[in-house]
């Protein structure tokens, strides 16, 4: 129990790294994670530190490490992940590694530019036979007046320039065509008119299937554009908006023999230029095999020694130079495995000097250090998401493992509902080692990270669930109950008495719609049911109202004897934190004061339950009644709980409770005044109007708190009262109805009721409530039980440890 | 509009806002400007930089590094940033939004004729122009040769058309004449965005027109300062100023009189607000410079308007104050460019 039940004890220590060897020691250290680093250069700023350059080195690694894998994920190729991780490389081998690199990234991004180039030009001769394709349809009118145009041969005849000119009536008719963005045509078009003030003809139309974009990669719309102008200025103008336009602008051809050739020319250079691409991709592909092969380890040990450098970077030189003085904090536990390491990484670097190390006393708070397993892990996940634990405090996990399932269960209290959560959660404590629920997404992990959890609470809620005797809100008849409704018609009385006993016959059951089971008949109380409540109630129309009765007072018990567990967990602090004053100043007042009033309580309950029969219930008095009446004095006479009560014989009991009771808070006030000076004595420092204002502070608000936080242990009652509910109304709004429908059709309609039964079960019964019941036992663990002795402002130990980094690279690379 | 901007304010942009005042304490703190100058090579700058907010902005760049290529990550990432803004944004802020980048974009424009002056090629001046000033027509202004052809052609449908109501004429677009066109522009966008703002009223109104107010009259007076020993004729150079600003009317005629700094020291000398501005110019060697002294003042207003809550001004200060720190950066960074082998 000891590790779970207070942190590890730490201690300080300086190791002494030869210089030569203090990489290759970080390394085995990392891979042990032992150590946290303390930063002894705190106000050295990141850039002016000993080992930025390394950092830089590896900074430059990993960006062609990065380029690499998106370049290998583009083409599609697996990245294999190898289950070990490789240590990190020695320093001989950074170098080689860097070079190889280097090498690697030149070459993948000449070929990578090669292929790029050579599908841009691909893409723009498929987008030229397209436009021609299209514009054809365009001019198919004019095909007859093509005769005309040949009459006046073009005097410049290039046909690389953008547009192609006609001289005809002694001004240039020209084209200009191309491709255009879908979205930009309106605005392309707009302007066109505004500059070219009309004289200008534009067609377009949209090219039926979608090509990507030369210069983005994107694949969209186009749409293909003819504009015919007259006038050379003119033409300018309108090649300048299509570039502004960012219009893919080809050569118009001029007559239908030109366009055939250039159609021709074009197909064969498709040709060709698909051959030599798939070529080139075939080549890079081979190039990216073989990364792709080393870059998984690659990616590791850079990281691993990023990693390395970053702790050096926090060491300082001695004044010789010659060793690294590092920091650690490392539990007491591991020195040796600490010294062990220390030898392994000088061994390796085959170093002369080895370098060693020394514990150095401290007066600073260590970190925490609470080792778990997979078991306890979630639940000191729950703690620690309240507050990491003050150094060598009690550590409430060990006792969440428990009480954590078991509140839970309280509200939760169905044993079927509680069977089908533990059924899946048993699913995933027994895959564990899936690797597919090791990487599943958000909402799954948090499952499968609190499977542990999940299993107790199933478990707990199983029996809870046999305590209620609620199984999908019905009641389950197992031992056969405690009641007999026959003994209520029995006839061996006259019939006198059985008028004064209120027995049955024929008339009543006929006439009443309610009957009444009277206990004190004899017969009809055959004694307890063995396990929990009695199935009988399932009938009964009272049965909210003894339900209800039962769980408030069961859960102000369980919330009292948690609270009380609580303060005495807090004279355990005070032991070991060499407290003593605490004891008797803080901890018993504040239990005397929970225990008169609220043990008080819990004795008053107990003692109804166990005093008062079935005969005597007409008389008993209510118990918050007489709790009121023990503040106020009241002058009525009421009838007490026990004889004597009010003042005769059994009075010195009662009235010396109370008494102390209400001395308590004088009291505790009083001796947290005594207990200023005290420390006031011990250390000349404090301030004794700031203690005295805390204390004071403290116990008005430990009082309050308690009444407040026995009110707040009433949620168990009412979450259970809403689980029972809701899984009631369930039943009788769907099962209930399904079944009621007659046998012939009754099988047909039962099998979606009990399909939709299933469904909003799991979704509203186990999910939502049970997620709520969730939310409420945190809160009862954080606030009621833990605001008594926790103090949680504690810093996690956070070792040095290659474990820690994420060996995937996908998701911080890509 | 309605009175009481806390009232509904958060309705629509409350997001927006809160969302700018955290990008606001991302900006650069003393330390990091301490920690930059002890900085020795752009590398240092950018190892500082990524333990900032920037974050590792410039992981992706190959070397060497230069401060061109600081200069367009940080302009890019303001531009990504004010772009969330602006999409997320409704009305009228989202008007708000456009009025700022007219700002960008008539500096754009200018760019670009001054590149077509010059036979520079579109595309290299395109790299120059701001990001937030892009809009697609900008790449076809160098067709127009008169700002009247300018705007019927190519600015009609952008933001700046309602600006150029005063200087439509047939002028041929040389080097003085663009100069011209670009304060006319600017003295009509100051004065519309400076009506926007007091129309829109409310916290946005007291916040907006100080500042406003002082952009004009900075300009008025880096014009003035400007055309000392310049063909610009004095009723011209009165024609240039914005009328938003505190001077106007009377310190304007002034200005437009003043013939050297003295005299235009002596007319901001009726200004408390300038007064001591024109007084912390140092004169000739050391001392800081009229542009300096502004760029501190505009600064400090800036940093003001954080103080109020429910209005927009946070978002052009924000804007601003991001581009003066980047501004520090590169002025930083360039003090030691010279080729990392």
């Amino acid at each position: 129990m000891g590790s779970l039940f207070r942190s590890e004890t730490m201690c300080l220590a300086q190791l002494f790294l030869q210089s030569g060897t203090a990489y290759e020691c970080l390394s085995a250290l990392g891979e042990k994670g032992l150590v946290q680093f303390r930063d002894l250069n705190q106000n050295v700023s990141s850039f002016q530190r000993k080992f930025v350059g390394e950092v830089k080195r590896c900074e430059e690694l990993e960006r062609i490490l990065a380029y690499l894998v998106q370049e290998i994920n583009r083409a599609d190729i697996p990245l294999p992940e190898g289950e070990t991780s490789p240590p990190a490389p020695p320093l001989k081998q950074v170098l080689e590694m860097q070079e190889q690199l280097q090498k690697l990234e030149v070459e993948l991004r000449e070929v990578t530019k090669n292929k790029e180039k050579l599908r841009k030009n691909l893409l723009e001769l498929i987008e030229y036979t397209h436009m021609l394709r299209v514009t054809k349809t365009f001019v198919k009118r004019n095909v007859e007046f093509e005769p005309t145009y040949e009459e006046f041969p073009p005097l410049e005849n290039d046909s690389l320039l953008d547009y192609s000119c006609m001289q005809r009536l002694g001004a240039k008719l020209g084209f200009v065509s191309g491709l255009i963005n879908q979205g930009k045509v309106e605005a392309f078009e707009k302007m066109l008119w505004r500059v070219c003030k009309g004289y200008t003809i534009v067609t377009y139309a949209e090219l039926d299937e979608p090509l990507e974009d030369p210069e983005t990669g994107e694949v969209i719309k186009w749409y293909v554009f003819l504009i015919s102008f007259w006038g050379e200025q003119i033409g300018h103008k309108v090649k300048k908006i299509c570039d502004c336009y960012h219009c893919h602008v080809y050569p118009y051809p001029n007559t239908a023999e030109e366009r055939k050739e250039i159609q021709e020319g074009l197909n064969t250079r498709i040709q060709d230029l698909y051959t030599v691409l798939h070529k080139t991709e075939d080549y890079l592909r081979q190039v990216l095999c073989k990364a792709a092969e080393s870059v998984y380890s690659h990616v590791i040990q850079v990281k691993k020694m990023k990693a390395i450098y970053h702790m050096l970077n926090m060491c300082s030189f001695d004044v010789t130079n010659k060793c690294l003085i590092a920091e650690v904090w490392c539990p007491e536990a591991d020195l040796h495995e600490l010294r062990r390491a220390l030898e392994e990484g000088s061994r390796e670097s085959g170093a002369t000097i080895p370098s060693f190390m020394n514990t150095i006393p401290t007066k600073e708070t260590p970190p925490t250090l609470i080792r778990t397993n997979k078991f306890t892990e979630g639940f000191q996940n729950i703690v620690d998401a309240y507050g990491v634990g003050s150094y060598r405090e009690v550590n409430p996990a060990l006792f969440t493992i428990i009480t954590f399932p078991f509140l839970f269960a309280v509200m939760f209290g169905d044993f079927g509902h509680g069977f089908v959560m533990f059924l899946f959660a048993l699913l995933l404590v027994l895959n564990e080692n899936h690797p597919r629920l090791n990487q599943s997404q958000e909402i799954m992990r948090m499952f499968f990270n609190g499977r542990y959890i999940l299993l107790l609470m199933g478990l707990f809620s199983v029996y809870t669930g046999l305590i209620y005797n609620d199984c999908f809100s019905k009641s389950v008849n197992l031992f056969g109950s405690g009641w007999s409704v026959s003994a209520m018609y029995s006839s061996s009385h006259t019939p006198a008495e059985q008028k004064k006993m209120g027995l049955w016959n024929d008339s009543v059951v006929r006439h009443n719609r309610v009957l009444q089971l009277d206990p004190s008949i004899p017969g009809v109380f055959q004694g307890p049911y063995p396990l929990g409540i009695d199935p009988i109630w399932n009938l009964a129309t009272n049965r909210l109202t003894f339900l209800n009765s039962f769980k408030m007072k069961m859960s102000v018990i369980l919330g009292i004897i948690h609270m009380t567990f609580g303060v005495i967990l807090g004279i355990f602090n005070h032991l070991h934190f060499r407290k003593k004053f605490n004891i008797y100043l803080v901890s018993v007042p504040e239990l005397l004061f929970m225990l008169c009033i609220f043990g008080y309580l819990i004795f008053m309950i107990v003692y109804k339950w166990l005093v008062y029969s079935a005969e005597t219930s007409r008389v008993a008095p209510s118990i918050l009644i007489e709790f009121i009446n023990m503040f106020l004095f009241p002058a009525s006479e009421t009838n007490g709980l026990y004889s004597g009560q009010s003042g005769y014989t059994l009075v010195r009991k009662d009235s010396e409770e109370e008494v102390s009771l209400l001395g308590s808070q004088d009291i505790e006030e009083g001796n947290n005044q005594i207990e200023d000076g005290y420390r006031e004595m011990m250390c000349e420092e404090f301030n004794f109007g700031e203690i005295l204002m805390t204390q004071v502070i403290h116990s008005i608000e430990y009082c309050l708190g308690c009444i407040s936080n026995t009110a707040s242990y009433l949620r168990l009652w009412a979450l259970s009262l809403a689980h029972a509910q809701l899984s009631d109304v369930l039943w009788t709004m769907l099962v209930r109805v399904g079944l009621r429908v007659d046998t012939t059709y009754g099988v047909l309609l039962l099998l979606p009721v009990i399909a939709l039964f299933a469904v909003l079960t799991i979704f509203i019964l186990l999910i939502m409530e049970g997620l709520s019941a969730f939310l409420h036992a945190i809160r009862l663990h954080w606030v009621e039980f833990q605001n008594k002795f926790y103090v949680g402002a504690g810093t996690k130990f956070v070792p040095f440890s290659f474990r820690l980094l994420s060996s995937k690279f996908s998701d911080d690379v890509a | 509009m309605l009175e009481g901007a806390e009232f509904y304010f958060n309705v629509d942009h409350g997001y927006l806002e809160g969302l700018v005042r955290g990008c606001k304490a991302s900006l650069l703190t003393q330390q990091d400007y301490i920690n930059l100058v002890q900085c020795e090579t752009l590398e240092d700058v950018k190892i500082h930089l990524q333990t900032t907010d920037y974050g590792n902005f410039l992981a992706n760049q190959t070397n060497p590094l230069t401060v061109s290529k600081i200069d367009t990550e940080m302009r890019k990432k303001l531009c990504r940033e004010f772009e969330y803004f602006r999409n997320h944004s409704l009305e009228p802020l989202s008007t708000f939004f456009t009025y700022m980048t007219c700002s960008y974009m008539i500096d754009n424009v200018i760019l670009l004729m001054n590149g077509a002056l010059q036979k520079k090629s579109v595309k290299e001046i395109l790299v120059k122009c701001h990001p937030l000033g892009r809009f697609t027509e900008m790449e076809a202004v160098n067709i127009a040769e008169t700002p009247s052809d300018l705007f019927n052609a190519v600015l009609v449908e952008t933001p700046l058309a309602p600006f150029f109501q005063d200087c439509m004429s047939e002028n041929t677009l040389d080097e003085l004449n663009i100069e011209l066109l670009r304060n006319k522009l600017y003295k009509s966008y100051l004065e519309a965005f400076y009506k926007f703002c007091k129309n829109h009223g409310d916290v946005t109104a007291e916040i907006m027109c100080p500042i406003l107010e002082f952009e004009a009259d900075r300009r008025a007076f880096i014009i003035t300062l400007n055309s000392f020993g310049t063909e610009l004729s004095k009723d011209d150079r009165e024609t240039l100023y914005p009328t938003c600003g505190k001077l106007y009317p009377e310190g304007l005629r002034l200005l437009a009189q003043a013939e050297d700094f003295d005299q235009m020291r002596r007319v901001a000398d009726h200004y408390g607000v300038y007064k001591p501005l024109f007084e912390a110019v140092g004169d000739g060697s050391g001392g800081k410079t009229l542009e300096d002294v502004f760029y501190e003042r505009e600064v400090q207003m800036n940093v003001l308007a954080f103080n109020r809550q429910f209005h927009y001004g946070v978002f052009y200060a924000y804007t601003k104050l991001k581009e003066q720190e980047m501004r520090n950066i590169v002025y930083r960074s360039s003090s030691f460019e010279v080729p990392i082998l």
